[in-house]
């Protein structure tokens, strides 16, 4: 087990090595970043002297170099655009996307997996066809437009709910968090419904096909046989069975809406880290763009390593012997 | 009955619950479009960056709503001589400390600035300052590098900090901490900060003691929402009072809107189109799509027909929605330097194949047209129109509307042969836009910074460079219209359209008064009544 995480671990280094390989080439490929941000009328010493001075002047592997020195140093570097340290800015907008991601991935798990497995229990019901044709809508709708037609129906048309923002932060643990409070729960549902409108259909869909699966085999033909209720057999057998996809998916769904809440996060003003990437990309902000990328990557890493972990606690077949 | 009051308890509880914002009716919320990098003032010179700041503090000299020069904590100033400049400051101005405001602070600001400047940089408001003398507390004489004519316009950005909360915060390492916790953020504007965080909500409480009178609004939040569509929906949905920056179609629908009054304001934003001088240049082709022998936009008759293709008066009125007006030349109208003796441009197509065909191009030839798509409203969409008029009198145009993130560094590289994007006079004088686009790039006068087509004529830059040693205001500006004239009968910029700016609020809320360079300041928005 030890040996598996450190192989892990080793792996997640080499993949935030070539990430920030990649981005630190991308970002000189399209240009100097300083193109964009100095100001227009500055003249030619100007110029010049703000170009040394953030050291955009020297040759791209020295800057490189320099870079992976200080990461070595635990320093990210400043951004640009916000003259502050990138990992204190990183964290600064944690918070907002881990509770936006959370709410969304926990209840689309949440609602999902019961109703999956109803309509894999009953697929023949009209219920289960229902299910089944809105897990299909949630597919099919583009994220942004449903955001759109979120707000317009219970923000400008009904006036039920916030158009956007954040509601109000209290500290817990030290991190501001607005899921506490009434008025910040009320902020978060729109968002937290749009991003998990995909997650639901695509956990209504697994958990379906597994329980299909699971339901002809012979652990719940015997368990019928030896008259358990109905009930049990779903939560204490077909459950614990089609659990290993639907976590896995878990991981994986939560790791990208971390990363990549982008349009959600926009569209309801959701101060959290998506927006914080497309503008930092859009404004060339290279610090932030390297940091985050490879926070990224780690993040990732870790999350399959922990889906991993807990394979191995919901199955026992694959506990021990085998080393991994 | 003891339905229908449980049923009223419940409107009304659910009515509190909508119409909480609204409950205080002296706090202003405005959503915008961008906010501050930092609470810095000096960290950077983006327009949304000083926007903000001017929340919180003031300059020596304020520039009005269309960029006039106006009395800012400084009462008055005038040359002693060549290269001394005399301010004298505002008495009996406070800090949101409670503090004096003295000639120590301004001192210390413009000292401060080149030592927390981040990349957007603001050394250009200072560059031209040596040495700053403190006469009297009320008196400074500010010597210059040189003669520098245009010295009030740069400090209408030249922020005044407290010297005495910002003295431990005046480094770049520490400037952000300090400033965006509040400590060092201190000025002598109309609001004190409570909170500010990056990409987030602007807090701000009302400073009584503020020299032009105590604001109406006691409370002020400006919300950032990049999303024009969320922008505009909060406005509907009653969470912000005041929006920035509509869209040209949201606009046209707005007007139809009973609750939301709309206003429209001239921009200092002028698109300009601009034709590379250098021989060869890279993208520029025959028909087949081969190099040319010469490049053809040195030929004046192919620049005028360049002009000639573009019909103005459809690009407003179908390309902008009529946001925007016909420009003929590089800035605005009334702006310090423009002049009223440039013709108006005409569309005459016609005549522009015939001067093609005369500069030895009957059958035109082909050309790569680059533009920004996210930067300036519109911007992507006048590019699609050009290509269309340009291609219909022969030149071929295959059109590139690109993100400025890609767009301006391969401009700065000079990859570029006809391209066009917005340029804003944000001083309100020419000098500004002159000599960044007009003059030749000459490292010697340190002028043409941002002439990326190598224009070089000799009468602009005399003009140009006698107009900034020149004092005298009637003298300097007969000097820059005389320039701005040239540059714009040589056809290498080609000026456009100018961008208008559009404001939404709720009518029964809110009044705001455009300003031309598109700023948002709570103070100047009045209640309606």
């Amino acid at each position: 087990m030890l040996g598996f995480v450190i192989g892990r671990c080793l792996q997640a280094l080499v993949v935030m090595l070539v990430m920030s390989l990649v981005v630190f080439t991308g970002v000189y490929a399209i240009g100097n970043p300083l193109d964009i941000l100095i100001p227009p009328e500055a003249p030619q010493d100007i110029r010049e002297a703000t170009i040394a001075r953030f050291g955009l002047d020297r040759p791209i592997w020295e800057q490189y170099l320099y870079f992976l020195l200080n990461v070595l140093q635990g320093d990210f570097g400043r951004s640009f655009i916000y003259n502050m340290p990138v990992l204190t800015l990183i964290l600064s907008r944690l918070p907002a996307t881990l509770e936006l991601a959370l709410a969304a991935v926990l209840g689309a798990t949440l609602i999902g997996v019961p109703l999956g497995i109803y309509a894999g229990y009953r697929p023949t019901s009209v219920a289960a066809r229902l299910i089944m044709g809105l897990s299909i809508l949630g597919f099919s709708v583009p994220t942004f437009w449903v955001g759109l037609i979120l707000i317009l129906a219970f923000a400008v048309s009904l006036g039920w709910l916030p158009a956007g923002g954040r509601g109000p932060t209290v500290l817990l643990f030290g991190v501001p968090w607005s899921f506490t409070s009434l008025e910040g729960l009320s902020h978060l549902l729109l968002p937290a419904l749009n991003l998990s409108l995909f997650k639901l259909a695509m956990m209504i869909r697994l958990a379906r096909a597994g329980t299909r699966e699971i339901i002809l085999t012979d652990t719940v033909k015997f368990a019928r046989a030896a008259g358990i209720s109905e009930a049990t057999i779903l939560r204490r057998h077909v459950l614990k069975l089609i659990s290993i996809p639907i976590v896995t998916v878990f991981g994986l769904e939560f790791g990208s809406t971390l990363a990549f809440a982008v349009v959600t996060e926009t569209i309801f003003s959701w101060p959290g880290l998506g927006k914080l990437i497309i503008d930092s990309i859009t404004s060339l902000d290279r610090p932030v763009m390297v940091a985050y990328l490879i926070l990224i990557a780690a993040l990732f890493v870790t999350i399959n390593l922990l889906v991993d972990i807990s394979y191995a606690a919901l199955d026992p077949r694959l506990r021990g012997g085998r080393g991994a | 009955m003891k339905q229908s009051r449980a049923s009223l308890m419940l409107t009304a509880a659910v009515s509190a619950f909508i119409f909480a914002g609204s409950a205080f009716a002296q706090t202003l919320t405005i959503g915008v479009r961008g906010g501050p990098e930092s609470l810095d003032p000096h960290f950077s010179a983006l327009g949304t960056h000083a926007e903000a700041a001017k929340h919180i503090f003031d300059t020596l000299v304020w520039s009005g709503d269309n960029l006039q020069l106006e009395p800012g904590l400084a009462e008055s100033w005038k040359s002693l001589d060549a290269t001394t400049w005399e301010f004298r400051l505002r008495r009996g101005v406070k800090f949101h400390d409670g503090s004096d405001f003295t000639a120590e602070d301004v001192k210390f600001s413009i000292e401060r600035v080149p030592l927390v400047s981040g990349p957007t940089t603001t050394t250009i408001y200072v560059r031209r300052v040596k040495e700053v003398v403190i006469v009297d507390p009320h008196t400074l004489h500010i010597r210059t590098d040189g003669p520098a004519a245009t010295l009030p316009y740069d400090f209408v950005r030249l922020f005044i900090v407290s010297a005495k909360a910002a003295k431990d915060f005046s480094t770049k390492e520490t400037s952000a901490a300090g400033f965006n916790s509040g400590k060092a953020a201190v000025g002598t504007g109309p609001y004190k900060l409570v909170s500010w965080e990056p990409k987030g909500d602007l807090v701000l409480d009302r400073h009584d003691a503020y020299w032009r009178g105590k604001s109406h609004w006691s409370r002020v939040v400006r919300k950032e929402m990049a999303n024009d569509s969320s922008r505009l929906a909060a406005l509907k949905a009653g969470q912000v009072d005041l929006i920035n920056y509509v869209s040209a179609a949201d606009w046209v629908a707005l007007k139809r809107d009973p609750k939301i009054a709309t206003f429209v304001g001239d921009s200092v934003y002028v698109m300009n189109l601009q034709l590379d001088q250098r021989e060869p240049t890279p993208k520029v082709y025959d028909l087949q799509g081969n190099a040319l022998a010469k490049n053809p936009l040195r030929d004046p008759r192919v620049r005028e027909a360049f002009d000639l293709a573009i019909d103005r008066q459809a690009m407003v009125e179908v390309v902008l929605e009529g946001l925007g007006k016909p420009a003929r030349q590089l800035m605005p109208e009334g702006f310090f330097g423009s002049s009223t003796r440039i013709a108006w441009p005409k569309h005459d197509a016609r005549r522009a194949r015939q001067l093609l065909a005369e500069a030895g191009y009957p059958n035109g030839f082909k050309i790569d047209l680059h533009c920004t798509n996210d930067r300036l409203p519109g911007d992507g969409a006048i590019c699609q129109g050009l290509g269309q008029m340009f291609s219909q009198v022969g030149i071929q145009t295959n059109v590139n509307a690109i993100s400025r993130t890609v767009y301006f560094p391969a401009q700065a590289r000079k990859e570029y042969s006809v391209f066009m994007n917005g340029w804003g006079t944000l001083t309100g004088e020419a000098s500004y836009t002159l000599g960044s686009l007009a003059h030749s790039m000459d490292k010697e006068v340190n002028m043409g910074a941002f002439n990326r087509i190598e224009y070089k004529n000799p009468d602009v830059d005399k003009a140009m460079q006698e107009g900034a040693r020149t004092l005298d205001d009637t003298k300097r500006r007969a000097l820059f219209e005389k320039a701005m004239e040239l540059t714009v009968a040589d056809r290498a910029y080609i000026p456009v359209v100018v961008l208008q700016t559009v404001w939404a609020g709720a009518k029964d809320k809110v009044i705001i008064a455009p300003r031309t360079d598109e700023d948002t300041l709570a103070y100047f928005v009045k209640p309606a009544k």
